[in-house]
């Protein structure tokens, strides 16, 4: 009790918290109805409250390196019972996109990613690639094939036939896809993997620090083990059903989650078709995998359609920059797509182009900028429930 | 000093409210020759004070200060009071007011001696709303037994025959159902507001149950329990099974400092569970007494006194952490709270017996707004203009406080009256 303790605010920090929507937070005057009303909190050492005061006095490290920040769901009700209106889930949320930049690398892709005054920067650059890609496709054509020969490739993915149909390949290669793609892939892996080593070390001595954990080490198996323990919850999404005020949003998230897994299906088996069994596409809607993918694009498009209409209905709930730009790559993600499909079927050539391309650039934002964006909290939440669980926080 | 000295000026003053500091407000100006004229919507004086069985700060019981003051009102000609009587509107300026008066009928006179025949003649029941509903009494009744002016009174609800037999019973002709609802103007030269408080409707707490379980309870209800002329006579009880409850939590700000119901701190409420703490003691030796509070307001050298020796029972224990969410164990009809005890981090899941809610005070004019050119504030207090002057607002009509606060605000504001009519 004697024990002295010398808080080290960062004012930097809690100005950061207000400017990702948790202006609020100096409101909070510690009665803990929020770590009450909060339906998922753990007994020992419960969310919200303790974040609030970290919070309040700026203590950026014991917020950002806590696992306790990802087991919130951002259900609402600690905000909804809130007696002061100082917003407890959204300065959680507030909290989850500073630590995704804390944890990103490099910073200043990060900061770009989370700053209105860049998305020029984040939309034109890949405009710029693939319109510089699309041309040598389309112009160039014979300058690629000889250049592919001599590495004994062939060019071409375009369907070689008497008819002529529409295919994306004609004006944007598949090769530039993949060879755009797939390093981009490999590179958000890596950034991952780095995050995640630093991530899951600060969490483990923050949870033994804090006593919400009986482990005194990470025994890498049997965090695998509490993994595969996980993925079934966060399928059926059991935490957010657990919600009261936010509660409908747990079915739009499901159909985003569960389009996202079908289409990485999708993609993974054309992928073997084109480059295994050499088969371009477009491929017949008869395919079953062809449904898979109407399916899961449609599911995309209208999961999170009602996301965003929630968000514009709700006036209770802050909704700031980093939120409407993943919601709007999402949904442009599956509108783009839908609409490229179907241009291509009533065979307008250039609308489908047109919509291609635009399909290309929200592609990017999506997968480029992955462990920048709030899209993150795919990995940290996951891994963060997977530490709880591994952990015996309960 | 450019004010128009020619203006008419009507020497008396109006006190609406004859609460604790509608009293003194009435007294102190009266007693310095004025006329005064006190508006009480009750059948009887002396407000929330009468329904405490102790009150701060020397924890007497009611009749100790109510009993003074209405002998100095008998003994006071200046003093005209209207009782079961409501202010309907308030017209003209500073110095020269015309308020007009309502009385509703009481059916019965100053024949009355208060002996209570009636009462034992009467079958109609209603619900006691002096015990906050917790017992029944006959629709004759005597509001309480400090009542001022201390005279039955008939509810309108008694039927035909209660009426035939109530009035056969009264050997001294008191009652009398031709009486009529009465309005008056009235001549005032200043109107003192001291129209007071009323429990937070505790049913609006939805997070807290009161209303859906039986052994959760207002600190109010509390008071009336705890008093002799309660609705259990003094005995502090569970309200489902009568029984001497054994752990007893009390959960502060009930619906205070909190945006969702009264925003601000009601001051006493602290106070009060401290207070409670005590009757519970007295009662029950044993007893175990919980109070889950966020912060703990004991104003002043007397009050953080009385807080310190009340830290020295070693069965009162204090935990840092609002009262979120109760439940009831169907078989027994006890309590399960949940908190967070913020001073360990730990979620407390505890069962009592009896749960107490220390609601706030409602000002009375946020619920029933004075139809007067008045001032207010968002929570429905009166905010005291003394630029426009002519009318003031004094206790609880003005901000939450206690007795000793409300007297002092409410002699302040009698010297305010006078001036008004003074300086014309």
């Amino acid at each position: 009790m004697t024990e002295t303790y010398l808080a080290q605010p960062d004012l930097g920090f809690i100005a950061q918290m207000r400017g990702l929507g948790g202006d609020t937070l100096k409101k909070c005057y510690q009665c803990a109805t929020c770590s009450v009303a909060c339906p998922i909190a753990p007994e020992n050492s419960p969310f919200p409250r303790k974040e609030m005061i970290a919070a309040s006095w700026g203590l950026k490290d014991r917020l950002l390196g806590s696992a306790d920040i990802w087991l919130c769901h951002n259900c609402g009700d600690c905000t909804d019972m809130c007696p002061r209106g100082a917003a407890p889930g959204d300065v959680m949320a507030a909290v989850r996109a500073a630590a995704i930049t804390e944890y990103a690398q490099p910073k200043a892709l990060a900061k770009a990613v989370n700053d209105p005054k860049k998305l020029p920067w984040l939309l034109g650059i890949p405009a710029v690639w693939f319109a510089v890609l699309a041309y040598i496709t389309m112009a160039h054509e014979d300058v690629m094939t000889k250049l592919f020969n001599v590495f004994g490739i062939a060019w071409s993915h375009a369907h070689e036939g008497a008819e002529h149909v529409i295919a994306q390949a004609d004006f944007f290669s598949t090769w530039f896809v993949d060879l755009t793609f797939v390093p981009l892939a490999g590179a958000v892996v890596v950034i991952f993997f780095l995050s995640l080593s630093r991530f899951v070390g600060d969490i483990h001595e923050n949870a033994v620090q804090e006593g919400k954990t009986d482990k005194k080490n990470i025994d890498v198996k049997a965090f695998f083990q509490a993994l595969g323990r996980v993925i079934p919850l966060i399928l059926k999404h059991n935490r957010f059903n657990e919600c009261g005020t936010n509660q409908e949003r747990a079915t739009p998230h499901m159909m985003v989650l569960f389009s996202f897994i079908g289409l990485a299906i999708v993609t993974g088996i054309f992928f073997i078709v084109l480059y295994v069994f050499q088969t371009p596409g477009p491929y017949s809607q008869l395919n079953p995998v062809k449904w898979l993918a109407n399916i899961a694009g449609v599911a995309l498009v209208i999961g999170s359609g009602i996301m965003i209409k929630s968000r514009l209905d709700n006036k209770d709930q802050i909704t700031t920059y980093k939120d409407w730009y993943i919601l709007g790559v999402v949904f442009s993600v599956g509108l783009t797509g839908m609409l490229t499909e179907m241009a291509r079927l009533a065979h307008l050539e250039w609308i489908t182009y047109g919509f291609y391309y635009l399909h290309l650039i929200a592609i990017f934002n999506l997968f480029a900028f992955l462990p920048f964006s709030k899209m993150a909290h795919l990995v940290y939440r996951t891994t963060a429930m997977a530490y709880a669980e591994y952990g015996n926080r309960k | 000093m450019t004010t128009d000295n020619s203006a008419p000026v009507s020497g008396s003053i109006m006190v609406v409210g004859g609460g604790i500091s509608g009293l003194t407000t009435a007294l102190e100006a009266a007693e310095v020759g004025y006329e005064v004229f006190l508006i009480e919507k009750e059948a009887s004086l002396g407000g929330r004070v009468s329904q405490l069985k102790h009150y701060f700060p020397k924890l007497c019981p009611p009749t100790c200060g109510l009993e003074i003051n209405y002998r100095r009102i008998k003994d006071n000609k200046n003093i005209k009071v209207f009782t079961m009587s409501e202010v309907q509107n308030v017209a003209g300026t500073p110095g020269d007011y015309t308020v007009t008066v309502k009385t509703a009928p009481r059916y019965v006179n100053e024949n009355c001696t208060a002996c209570g025949e009636c009462a034992k003649v009467c079958e109609t029941e209603i619900s006691n709303e002096f015990n906050f509903g917790m017992d029944r009494r006959k629709a004759a009744y005597l509001p309480h037994n400090m009542a001022f002016p201390m005279r039955y009174i008939m509810d309108p609800s008694m039927g035909t025959d209660d009426r035939d037999k109530v009035k056969q019973a009264c050997k001294y002709d008191a009652i009398d159902f031709d009486m009529e609802e009465k309005t008056i103007d009235l001549k005032v030269g200043a109107v003192v507001w001291n129209t007071g408080w009323q429990p937070y409707d505790a049913t609006r707490i939805d997070n807290l149950g009161f209303g859906r379980y039986q052994n959760i309870i207002t600190n109010m209800m509390l008071e009336r329990m705890a008093s002799l002329n309660g609705p259990t006579q003094g005995k502090i009880a569970r309200p489902s099974d009568d029984k001497a409850p054994g752990t007893i939590a009390f959960a502060q700000c009930a619906g205070s400092r909190d945006e969702n119901h009264l925003p601000y701190c009601s001051y006493i409420c602290c106070m009060a569970s401290l207070k409670h703490a005590t009757y519970l003691r007295e009662q029950y030796p044993d007893a175990k007494i919980y109070i889950y509070y966020i912060d703990l307001r004991a104003p002043g050298l007397k009050y953080e006194k009385f807080y310190a020796k009340l830290k020295e029972d070693e069965n009162i224990f204090f935990i840092k952490g609002k009262v979120a969410e109760v439940s009831e164990e169907e078989s027994t009809g006890n309590i399960d709270l949940v908190a967070e005890d913020t001073i360990t981090g730990e979620k407390i899941r505890q069962t009592v017996d009896l749960l107490v809610l220390a609601t706030g005070m409602q000002p009375t004019a946020a619920v029933d707004k004075p139809a007067a050119d008045l001032t207010f504030d968002a929570d429905g207090f009166i905010i005291n203009d003394f630029s426009k002057g002519g009318m003031f607002a004094a206790g609880c009509a003005n901000k939450p406080a206690d007795v000793v606060t409300s007297n002092q605000n409410a002699t302040g504001m009698a010297l305010k009256a006078i001036q008004t009519l003074v300086r014309r």
